[in-house]
């Protein structure tokens, strides 16, 4: 495939996962799917269907049990370089006993050995970016939830990512922080064209963000669904919500989604 | 909820009460209610703590004892974390030490004197000995404990960003377990002083205990007295010095 060149293509081929024990789960088996480069892609499922499981393979945090997974064409061993991960929980992301800035400087020091001057201006200038830039000597636990996940954000983008993958990175926020927060990203995903996965339980949050929302089947999980959500950029929180092709959507998927079990398993690709 | 910040008004009511059993002890050892040859006025305790200041005759026992009690208690606390972290961290080797460490722990650790006697006699090798073995098992466990509570996510975003092994160890596990380490150390350090005035004592060989036990033995009650103020005094000041290094080095744990 041509996209398998760019180095921001991420393929997932026949990726199977089983967790052992006395009685083995599998969460997911056979489970295909092509992210292309610059793509911003959203994955809703039932809870319990392995989203995150799924993310955690892909990123190399847990091995699969068959399966691939290719990056610009190469496979994916360990946690590859410029793949980073957005965790759900940011309050147990961000180290305590770093400021802000430390936090943000520890995700690209080790790698591009800057001395402490041009590490402070990268790391302000990424807090820049998601309006920080006054919290950068703070610890991350004098900041609101909705700021703490603000400096994970910078600190991802400041590893210069090829590919975001997000772990529900807004579900813990309340609502109206989630929105300011859907526009920080989409924003920034717009200037950087970083390959992007989003996981999530939240139907609204995965087609406003996304150019695809693929929808997991439950366990074992294959993709039972991929639709191209063809709305204009930017998205505006007012009037994406509104946008008619935006509520066909969310129809669609939410019964798919809200379907029973057994209608689910019964339903044609 | 209780305000952690003390007011000086919160201090007069335990000020007054330590008064006024001073004041009893006092009042009863003048009038004879208690045998003042046993039992000594404070003030009298007093003058006698302020002429083995003044004289400069604590110096030497005082500078013996810490300096046993440092020298064991810092072998005791990297032993204890270094081990801890190596059974936090690895499943075979908490399979490998658990039992020994359990079998040992629980003996009061004063029992080993006499045995350490007979390897390592009574000079300060043995005491450095013995208080390196009480201080190391509180901050084994509490290390162990602490190594395993470390979140699973922070070690996860560390391994996204391309961090190995040993740099986690040493970047998230270490510093997020810190504050574990610091609660073991306390234990140790209370014990540590128990245990170092224990062996002076037993071996009647230097030290504060050393001092004790002498003019216990030679009917000076009143030095015996003043001794005790003196170990108390080592006591507080150790404690303060403690949870200020607490404090300030694992800030972090107490706010967020």
């Amino acid at each position: 495939m041509n996209s398998d060149a760019d180095e921001r293509a991420l393929r997932i081929d026949a990726l199977a996962k089983t967790f052992g024990g006395k009685q083995p789960v599998m969460v997911f088996e056979g489970l295909s799917l092509d992210v292309r480069a610059g793509e911003f892609l959203s994955i809703v499922g039932p809870s319990g269907c392995g989203k995150s499981t799924l993310l955690q393979v892909v990123a190399g945090l847990l091995p699969a049990s068959g399966g691939r997974v290719l990056l610009g064409g190469r496979d994916v061993t360990g946690a590859p370089a410029h793949m980073v991960y957005l965790f759900q929980q940011y309050s147990k992301s961000l180290l305590p006993w770093m400021t802000v800035e430390d936090n943000v400087i520890f995700a690209f020091n080790h790698r591009l050995h800057l001395g402490a001057r041009e590490a402070r201006e990268r790391s302000r200038e990424h807090l820049a970016m998601v309006g920080l830039q006054e919290s950068a000597s703070a610890y991350p636990w004098q900041l609101s939830g909705g700021m703490q996940q603000r400096v994970a954000i910078a600190r991802a983008l400041s590893a210069d990512p090829k590919v975001l993958l997000m772990d529900e990175p807004f579900s813990s926020v309340d609502a109206l922080t989630r929105m300011e927060l859907h526009a920080l990203i989409s924003e920034l995903w717009e200037r950087k064209r970083f390959t992007t996965v989003l996981v999530t339980h939240d139907v609204d949050e995965a087609i406003f963000l996304a150019d695809r929302v693929a929808v997991l089947s439950r366990r074992p999980a294959t993709i039972a669904e991929l639709v191209a959500t063809e709305l204009s950029r930017p998205r505006r929180a007012v009037e994406t919500y509104e946008d008619p092709r935006f509520l066909a959507l969310r129809h669609r998927l939410l019964e798919r989604l809200l379907r029973k079990p057994e209608e689910l398993d019964a339903a044609p690709r | 909820m209780q305000r952690l910040a003390k007011r000086w008004t919160d201090l007069v009511p335990g000020a007054l009460f330590l008064l006024a059993i001073l004041a009893l002890i006092e009042f009863a050892a003048r009038t004879g209610l208690v045998n003042a040859a046993v039992v000594p006025p404070p003030t009298t305790v007093a003058l006698v703590f302020a002429h083995i200041v003044t004289t400069g005759v604590f110096v030497v026992p005082v500078l013996q004892t810490l300096g046993t009690l440092f020298t064991g208690y810092a072998a005791g606390c990297v032993a204890g974390i270094a081990c801890g972290v190596l059974m936090g961290s690895f499943r075979a080797a908490y399979n490998l030490f658990e039992p020994l460490t359990e079998m040992v722990r629980p003996i009061p650790k004063p029992a080993l004197l006499p045995a350490l006697m007979l390897f390592l006699g009574l000079g300060s090798t043995m005491k450095i000995t013995l208080v390196a073995l009480a201080a190391f098992f509180p901050v084994l466990v509490s290390t162990v404990q602490g190594t395993r509570g470390v979140d699973v996510t922070m070690i996860d975003m560390a391994r996204t960003f391309g961090y190995g092994p040993a740099q986690i160890l040493w970047k998230i596990v270490l510093p997020a377990a810190a504050p574990y380490f610091a609660v073991g150390m306390r234990v140790s350090l209370g014990i540590s002083l128990v245990v170092i005035v224990v062996a002076e004592m037993l071996t009647t060989n230097g030290g504060v205990g050393g001092a004790l036990i002498e003019m216990q033995q030679q009917f000076q009650v009143r030095q015996t007295y003043g001794w005790l103020v003196v170990l108390a005094l080592i006591g507080f000041g150790l404690n303060a010095l403690f949870a200020w290094a607490e404090r300030r080095l694992t800030f972090w744990s107490a706010a967020s």
